[in-house]
């Protein structure tokens, strides 16, 4: 016999309504720990590239042509060193490299989504937005491409215009407020600790534990990006080899 | 390096960053199988890299000199207990950077 229930009957039975995914502006608030991250390092970005020489043009094609602070940063010493282009490009290519593992990683917390977009919105893919974005998916959040293109758009636009700020501003900018410099230099620090905290488990504890030594040992034996490679790759191997 | 000479070095840089972060994303279209080796590895993937990011961003205070090591322990003990009561990353960030700055200031003078 087949029973026949009420519509309103089996939507009060049945599992919770799936939220709406969120949209652009959702993103936009997401990006508010980003946007406070960001601005203060990439005006010391644009204050360091104004006082190797570089113009606030060259500056701001730097962030918006590159958009990675660390490779950006070496970019200055290379750039200030006289070093040849191609051989600067290499170098700063390889650091870039770990953000190979941050597409499908997030994929795969989001649930595999549609990502039609995914070839514009993944260029705004930089540390603290792809830690931001898995923080928030764990939270049960769904995925959208227009929430993470807010999310990014607002971080790429951060970026580049504290660059600009910054190289405007030129090298005097913080003369004299050391205290105020060593705070602003603790922010994205403080960012990565606290977007650890909201992604942390039980179930993650031996892929933490072990990045975090081996990228101890990473920059003991190798160098800043050895240990950053070190790091992640252990840390992944330990969440599949420590069940 | 000319001014040609760094527009080059950042357009190779650009392009090869774009396709580190797009073309992983772009390629693996199906969901790898529930509890196999890649579904595990990247699980652990974030975590470890979020973990791995953190240490590497306070690494140059600690190797190859240690410096302003009470600075680095306040904004950090400030940040995870802002962190806890209400699991804000806006609070915690930011009374992070506050501690870090006010402690720094205390030591130094400044």
């Amino acid at each position: 016999m087949v029973m026949r229930l009420r519509p309103d009957a089996v939507r009060a039975a049945g599992p919770d309504p799936v939220p709406p995914a969120p949209g652009f502006r959702a993103g936009v608030v997401a990006a508010v720990p980003i946007i406070l991250g960001y601005f203060p390092i990439a005006v010391v970005f644009g204050v360091e590239a104004s006082r190797i020489g570089l113009s606030v043009l060259q500056a701001g094609m730097l962030s918006l042509v590159i958009f990675a602070g660390a490779a950006q940063f070496l970019a200055l010493v290379l750039i200030a060193s006289g070093a040849a282009p191609l051989v600067a490009a290499g170098t700063l290519i390889a650091i870039n490299l770990r953000h190979v593992l941050y597409g499908p990683a997030l994929m795969k917390a989001a649930g595999q989504p549609e990502r039609r977009w995914a070839a514009l919105w993944s260029w705004c893919l930089t540390d603290e937005v792809f830690a931001q974005a898995l923080a928030t998916f764990r939270t049960g959040q769904r995925f959208s491409e227009s929430w993470i293109t807010g999310l990014g758009l607002c971080g790429y636009a951060t970026w580049v215009g504290g660059t600009m700020v910054g190289a405007w501003a030129g090298a005097g900018l913080l003369t004299g407020m050391p205290a105020i410099e060593a705070g602003l230099g603790f922010l994205i620090p403080a960012l990565f600790l606290a977007l650890l905290m909201s992604v942390a488990s039980r179930a993650v504890l031996p892929a933490v534990a072990v990045a975090v030594v081996a990228t101890l040992l990473g920059a003991l034996v190798f160098s800043a990006t050895g240990a950053i490679l070190s790091g992640m790759i252990a840390g992944a191997m330990a969440g599949v080899l420590i069940r | 390096m000319t001014g040609g000479e760094i527009l080059l070095m950042a357009v190779l840089t650009g392009l090869a960053t774009w396709a580190f972060r797009a073309l992983p994303t772009l390629l693996m279209r199906a969901e790898p199988p529930p509890g196999g080796l890649l579904a595990r590895f990247l699980a652990a993937t974030g975590p470890a890299a979020i973990a791995t990011l953190f240490v590497a961003s306070v690494v140059p205070q600690l190797i190859p000199v240690p410096r302003d090591l009470w600075p680095l322990a306040a904004g950090t003990l400030a940040t995870v207990a802002a962190f806890l009561p209400r699991r804000s990353v806006i609070v915690a960030t930011l009374a992070g950077a506050l501690v870090y700055g006010a402690v720094f200031a205390l030591l130094s003078g400044a």
